[in-house]
């Protein structure tokens, strides 16, 4: 293979920046409507099951994904779950330290193998253990706007 | 497969943490002049173009209008695939398989010292209303997985770390590799959390470089000096959403690998295949990708650094240092490994050089946040 001679590193630098604003809408459709007013209403999560795959989707699907077939029955999983997997952020964004760090959780809730990825809270990062118990913290009723963060973050039971 | 494929050419910038000096164009037309040379063809020959980009990565929208002149490919037919270039590499080997097309070229590239705000565009990759809203930075779901595959598999942040520390030490036998430092695991456990379990020294570094890989169909590529053929192929996605994902597993490798292994007759991959290229990132994801490439049995790939790794595994696996070594180039991250295994099965990579290989796999995996990864097998005999 010929080698290609590139100019020294040093020789250019010129350059521009560039950004635009994006801004999109995004539809929850039939099934996310349920969801999110569940959970701004009613404090529930709601989950969509495929009987013929033994799956539960959180947030609901109107379809299942294995099978493809269309889902109807909904169920409440409730707001307690284990925890499967924490991750501990240190940086934001930005790459800024943020202080406390954060943390994620993978959550399955309830009896179903429906999963949640969510903030934990309320714990130290050195308390936390794979298999521990928590519980949802909800955002005050008036606080509530049909979002995920409707669920503030999830603690340990 | 019923209509053989092969390289007949691949040409490359070397890659590197910065490129203020040159274009992303540039780069791409040094690496085709390299690739067209290779193969001894002009570009006025060549049928198709494939491009591997995507528009966030690029800083402008509708980026395959940007491919052509680079390439030679000025009122030809390309399109660009938004996955790695090894999903570029299978795309452009399926339209020659049709009979259609003899001659077809890929490239992809990187300038990934150009994406100022990287972290926003991986954000802006996650589910808009069930995970983006959370706000955090989301290389956490490469702390989640690594932690959930360690908790099944039984490895430890050591066997983690052992990953790191022999990707980075081996790179500084690459050339190609601008991350090779001798580092001890020790370095690697006490380096800053960032995303715990992951640390700065599990995180791979981003690389400038641009790929032109050149395909032929045996017709052609029977004439050319040191084809090297294409003998298994595929390429998949688990479930997209972080919810329904395995988190253990990676699933789409092994459905990949599973069809790539039954095309080229493999049936002991540790065995029959001499080098594999695949990807490194964080760690985890070499010792999670053995597995669900076949080489190791579930939650054994973490013993490749044993005493009596009789199949020198140790050393066929990343001998360039893998994407921790290299660099993390986007889209261009598979090609980079396409032109490691081609390098090898010809006998090229000096110190690097696996003796006698003839057989090699790169895979490739598409990065967070997702599940989707290429395999593709090369063999230097048909
Ligand atoms: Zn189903």
């Amino acid at each position: 293979m010929s080698k290609v001679k590139l100019p020294d590193s040093k020789a250019g630098k010129l350059a521009w920046k560039g950004d635009i604003p994006i801004t999109s809408r995004y539809t929850a459709g039939v099934a996310g409507q349920k969801f999110f007013q569940a959970l701004k209403e009613e404090e529930k999560i709601l989950g969509t099951v495929c009987n013929k795959c033994e799956v539960t989707y959180v947030p609901m699907k109107l379809f299942c994904e294995r099978c493809f077939a269309q889902l109807d029955e909904t169920v409440d999983v409730g707001d307690t779950g284990r925890l499967v997997s924490f991750s501990v952020v240190y940086i934001d964004l930005d790459s800024k330290k943020v202080n406390p760090p954060q943390i994620v959780g993978l959550i399955e809730l309830g009896n179903s193998q429906a999963r949640m990825v969510h903030r934990l809270g309320e714990v130290k990062s050195s308390d936390l253990r794979v298999g521990m118990k928590v519980k949802a913290v909800w955002e005050m009723p008036l606080g509530r706007e049909g979002k995920i963060t409707d669920i503030q973050y999830f603690k340990p039971v | 497969m019923n209509q053989n494929v092969a390289i007949i050419g691949i040409g490359y910038t070397v890659p590197k943490p910065k490129t203020p000096e040159v274009s992303y164009k540039e780069m791409t037309y040094l690496a085709a002049q390299m690739a067209y040379k290779e193969a001894k063809i002009s570009p006025k020959e060549v049928e198709s173009f494939v491009t591997a980009a995507e528009d966030l990565h690029e800083g402008t929208s509708i980026f395959d209008e940007y491919t052509p002149d680079q390439l030679g490919a000025v009122q030809k037919p390309m399109h660009t695939v938004s996955g790695d270039g090894i999903q570029g590499i299978i795309a452009a080997a399926l339209q020659i398989m049709t009979g259609a097309f003899d001659l077809i070229v890929v490239e992809g590239h990187s300038k990934a010292s150009n994406i100022v705000t990287p972290t926003y565009v991986l954000n802006y990759a996650l589910d808009p209303v069930i995970n983006r809203p959370l706000n955090i930075n989301p290389h956490y779901i490469a702390g989640l997985e690594m932690r959930a595959y360690m908790q099944d598999s039984k490895t430890s942040e050591e066997d983690v770390a052992n990953v790191v520390a022999h990707n980075l030490t081996r790179a500084a036998l690459n050339k190609l590799a601008p991350y090779g430092a001798k580092i001890s695991p020790k370095k690697v456990l006490s380096s800053e959390p960032l995303f715990e379990p992951i640390r700065k020294l599990h995180m791979p570094q981003t690389s400038d470089a641009a790929y032109v890989v050149v395909l032929a169909s045996e017709r052609i590529a029977k004439k050319k000096v040191k084809p090297v053929w294409i003998s298994g192929m595929s390429f998949c996605s688990d479930s997209p959403t972080l919810e329904t994902r395995d988190w253990t597993t990676s699933i789409s490798t092994q459905i990949a690998a599973e069809k790539a292994y039954q095309q080229a007759g493999i049936k002991n991959p540790a065995a029959e295949i001499d080098v594999f290229e695949i990807d490194d990132s964080f760690g985890y994801k070499q010792l999670q990708h053995l597995e669900a490439l076949k080489v190791y049995e579930k939650g054994k790939a973490k013993n490749i650094f044993e005493n009596g790794d009789k199949q020198k595994l140790s050393t066929r696996v990343n001998p360039s240092g893998g994407t921790l070594g290299v660099g993390w180039m986007h889209e261009a991250t598979g090609l980079h490994k396409v032109l490691e295994v081609v390098s090898q099965l010809k006998g090229k990579k000096g110190k690097a050089q696996i003796k006698k290989a003839k057989v090699g796999l790169a895979q490739a995996w598409r990065g967070l946040p997702t599940t989707t990864c290429a395999v593709v097998i090369l063999k230097n005999q048909k």
